[in-house]
């Protein structure tokens, strides 16, 4: 792997943003590299946006990672994925859940939202990344676990071209990030994830 | 991963851990016997993380009442010759500092650290405070670690700075130190619970005959400091091999240096400074002497860059300055790589990546990201009691002065929001020159015992006619859910004692009966009391979820729902969405989250036209 590996992982907050950056953690740590990592807590996590920012590799020093620098983005909302594409790097890859939480604003607005939603492609567009979309709600509900949306996005990330950790490390450290009686649909959601990749390849 | 099993593992070994974390973890080896602090964001974890651990192991540790006792608690333990610490943010330091200053004049025993979260970019704080500034003028020793892994070290080292001089310790970390995911390095450490004694001295009675003397000693002392940290290893020069540029840093200022420097392609000479105050005069006038150009690299404020820039023309040293004090980096906000290395061009020159195609299409997107504000949970019972108040209070135009907590972000009736306890002093404030409109002060359970008792002693001695909303939620919840004296003592023998005459309780899920107490409570003369009970619904549905018992949720039904949008646009609940089923454009209607709803049944108590029952 090149000496750095960035990554942004996006969605609302709830969304089980941190669990995933936990579990790709652990992974890399297990294969013996260092991770440094950025998360954010208390006020912001209620229902807002979250960014997490997530460092793989061998000599790292800063947490943050700046705009236009990540490798990949994960965006397990879609119009969170678009607020924060700016941080992949020009032609970068975003692997985008196709779900929709909609602002307070847009709650008094339907138009508003439906027109957003028409645009997104559009809009995701104009930044030159390889966008890979992914109906999470839809696999993580096959998969038996509602809640397991980060996980599918997991699973699909596991099959990036030049993620420095392959299906088989993140499903280990999944085991060991996940309460034991939700392992067996997280795998699930994990393997439907992976899947979609790889079906759509 | 908040592994208390990784945390007290008697072991050396590489852990992943939070920055916070790993701040308890340096506290554990250091030996600490006591610790006692009040939560804040970005510190709370470093408080959790060792009120755990000092259930399984022998030392003591609290959720005190608010930062000073926390800090009073730990100092006192210290001058009997124990190893202890308190951790806080960067305003509950402001909260310590009437403490604080006068420890210094009689110094301490047992190591006595202070751990400071700052919080540039008010993540999750009223102000971006420098802590620095506070530190310095008590005479604090400051260390700034750069890294989880130094914050930990750094810990260690503090206890044993601390004992050497018998000065207090303060070590500051940003949130990006303490919200940092990494993976440390853990040592062995030694256990076992100490008892400590107090020395019969005049040294530990701050008078002023005493105070006198001391002054000019501690002061000493300082100097002793400052002689001592040129061999100590804390400040670290790099690439010190050209005449024209060095750049002087700290902290986590100091990691984006260094990923700035890598995408400039440049390395320049850097010095990073692991303690702050008091200066390691005689390493920076070494550094500076043959430079040309020294630049500033620091988070919010010119701290290092002032005083360093006082420095070098007590010693007729004249570099060329760059930092705040020329727009290299801004006196706000928080730092990056890519900004720290913006600035750097401005000094020395060099290229980038241009943004400009990304900063374009971020142009024309903008109109599509709408700001997505943080908001109660679903089903806060926070939600349901500003509900109720919003129709009392607008009815009324009543001045709303609230607090900090979970309830900061009420999105109705809220006037201001300024510190912890402020709405009850604040509102005492208003009693005295609005006369024709109600007043009302709103608190949470924590805050108040915290800093909202003073100020009722005050509202009910000077007879100050405004109304007290107590939301008692039942623990702490904003930081973490940490348990406060709400679990044992109850609010309403609290203000009964303090004099209050007319106290009253409801259940916000009440919708109308909430109403209606409030609306009483305005008939009487202030002040006066009501206290809105209810435990967090997060906390409470993860416990329901945890024992794996049924939540019974709330559905709406299409054929009746008239889309008039009090459940969403007024009431706000994050559960409830319009259905988005673009086949039906003409037919809106609400859908509720059956994964988000806690049953808390509001939404069907306000809702118009009955639409919104429980799922059979």
């Amino acid at each position: 792997m090149t000496e750095e590996y960035q990554m942004v992982i996006v969605g609302v907050g709830g969304q089980g943003i941190l669990t995933i950056s936990d579990i790709i953690a652990i992974a890399a740590r297990k294969k013996g590299l260092h991770i440094l990592g950025s998360e954010v807590h208390g006020m912001a996590q209620k229902g807002g946006s979250v960014i997490t920012n997530l460092k793989i590799g061998k000599k790292l020093h800063s947490p943050t990672i700046p705009e236009g620098s990540a490798k990949v983005l994960v965006g397990i909302e879609e119009n969170e994925t678009l607020r924060f594409i700016k941080y992949l790097e020009p032609r970068g890859i975003a692997i985008t859940s196709t779900t929709v939480l909609n602002p307070v604003s847009w709650k008094k607005n339907k138009k508003a939202a439906i027109e957003a939603q028409e645009k997104i492609d559009k809009n995701l567009a104009k930044f030159k990344a390889k966008i890979i979309k992914i109906d999470s709600e839809a696999l993580a509900h096959e998969a038996g676990l509602s809640l397991a949306q980060n996980i599918v996005l997991l699973g699909a990330l596991s099959q990036v071209e030049g993620f420095p950790l392959s299906d088989e490390e993140l499903k280990e450290a999944l085991k060991e990030r996940v309460p034991k009686k939700y392992i067996e649909p997280n795998l699930k959601a994990f393997e439907l994830g992976k899947n979609a990749i790889v079906n759509s390849n | 991963m908040g592994n208390i099993a990784d945390l007290i593992e008697n072991k050396e070994k590489r852990v992943l851990c939070l920055g916070n974390e790993a701040i308890a973890r340096g506290a554990i080896e250091a030996g600490v016997q006591v610790f006692a602090a009040y939560p804040g964001t970005p510190s709370s974890e470093i408080s959790g993380a060792l009120i755990a651990a000092a259930a399984e192991l022998d030392f003591y540790a609290e959720w005190s009442t608010n930062e000073k006792v926390a800090m009073e608690i730990a100092y006192a333990a210290s001058i009997t010759g124990i190893r202890s610490m308190t951790a806080l943010k960067h305003v509950g330091l402001n909260v310590a500092a009437d403490a604080f200053y006068s420890f210094m004049y009689m110094g301490c025993k047992g190591g006595f650290v202070t751990v400071v979260g700052d919080d540039p970019h008010c993540f999750s704080s009223q102000n971006e405070q420098d802590s620095r500034w506070l530190g310095v003028s008590a005479n604090f020793i400051i260390l700034e670690p750069s890294s989880p892994q130094e914050a930990k070290d750094f810990v260690k080292h503090a206890f044993d700075i601390s004992e050497k001089f018998e000065a207090p310790i303060l070590l500051r970390s940003t949130t990006r130190i303490s919200h940092a995911r990494a993976d440390v390095q853990y040592y062995e450490y030694e256990s076992g619970f100490k008892e400590g004694d107090l020395e019969k001295t005049t040294r530990f009675k701050c008078l002023p005959a005493i105070a006198r003397a001391n002054h000019p000693k501690l002061l000493e002392k300082m100097e002793r400091v400052k002689e001592w940290i040129h061999e100590s290893g804390f400040s670290v020069v790099e690439d010190d091999n050209e005449a024209e540029y060095g750049i002087i840093t700290s902290g986590i200022s100091y990691s984006y240096v260094k990923d700035a420097l890598k995408s400039l392609k440049k390395t320049i000479p850097i010095l990073k400074l692991g303690m702050v105050s008091p200066l390691d005069e005689k390493s920076i006038l070494e550094f500076a002497q043959n430079k040309k150009n020294i630049i500033f690299i620091e988070e919010v404020d010119p701290y290092l860059e002032d005083r360093i820039s006082a420095l070098f023309i007590q010693n007729s040293l004249y570099p060329r300055i760059h930092g705040k004090c020329n727009g290299i980096t801004k006196r706000y906000h928080e730092l990056n790589s890519r900004i720290v290395a913006e600035g750097l061009i401005k000094a020395f020159g060099g290229e980038l990546l241009s943004l400009s195609e990304i900063q374009k299409a971020v142009e024309e997107t903008k109109d599509f990201t709408p700001f997505r504000p943080p908001l109660f949970c679903a089903g806060c019972q926070h939600r349901a009691a500003f509900y109720e108040l919003s129709k009392v209070v607008r009815k009324r135009d009543g001045i709303f002065s609230s607090d900090i907590g979970c309830y900061s972000l009420d999105p109705w009736v809220t006037d201001t929001i300024v510190c912890m306890g402020a709405s009850i002093g604040m509102a005492n404030g208003f009693a005295r020159v609005i006369k024709d409109k109600p007043i009302f002060a709103l608190i949470g359970d924590s805050t108040f015992f915290h800093t909202g008792l003073p100020a009722l002693a005050n509202a009910v001695y000077h007879k100050a006619n405004f109304n007290l909303l107590i939301l008692d939620n039942r623990m702490t919840a904003m930081t973490g859910f940490q348990p406060n004296p709400t679990e044992d003592i109850p609010i309403e023998d609290v203000v009964k004692g303090l004099g209050v005459n007319y106290i009253v309780e409801f259940d916000p899920y009440d919708f109308e009966n909430g109403k209606k107490t409030i609306e009483d409570a305005l008939e009487h003369e202030g002040p006066t009391v009501i206290i809105m009970r209810k435990i967090c619904a997060n906390e409470w549905w993860r416990r329901t979820r945890r024992k794996g018992e049924k939540i019974e949720v709330f559905h709406t039904d299409s054929e009746v729902c008239i889309a008039c949008g009090t459940c969403i646009v007024q009431y706000q609940c994050p559960a409830i969405s319009w259905s988005l089923d673009t086949n039906s454009k003409d037919k809106n209607y609400t859908v509720i989250d059956p994964a988000m709803c806690t049953g808390c049944s509001v939404c069907s108590q306000i809702c118009p036209t009955g639409a919104i029952s429980k799922v059979e």
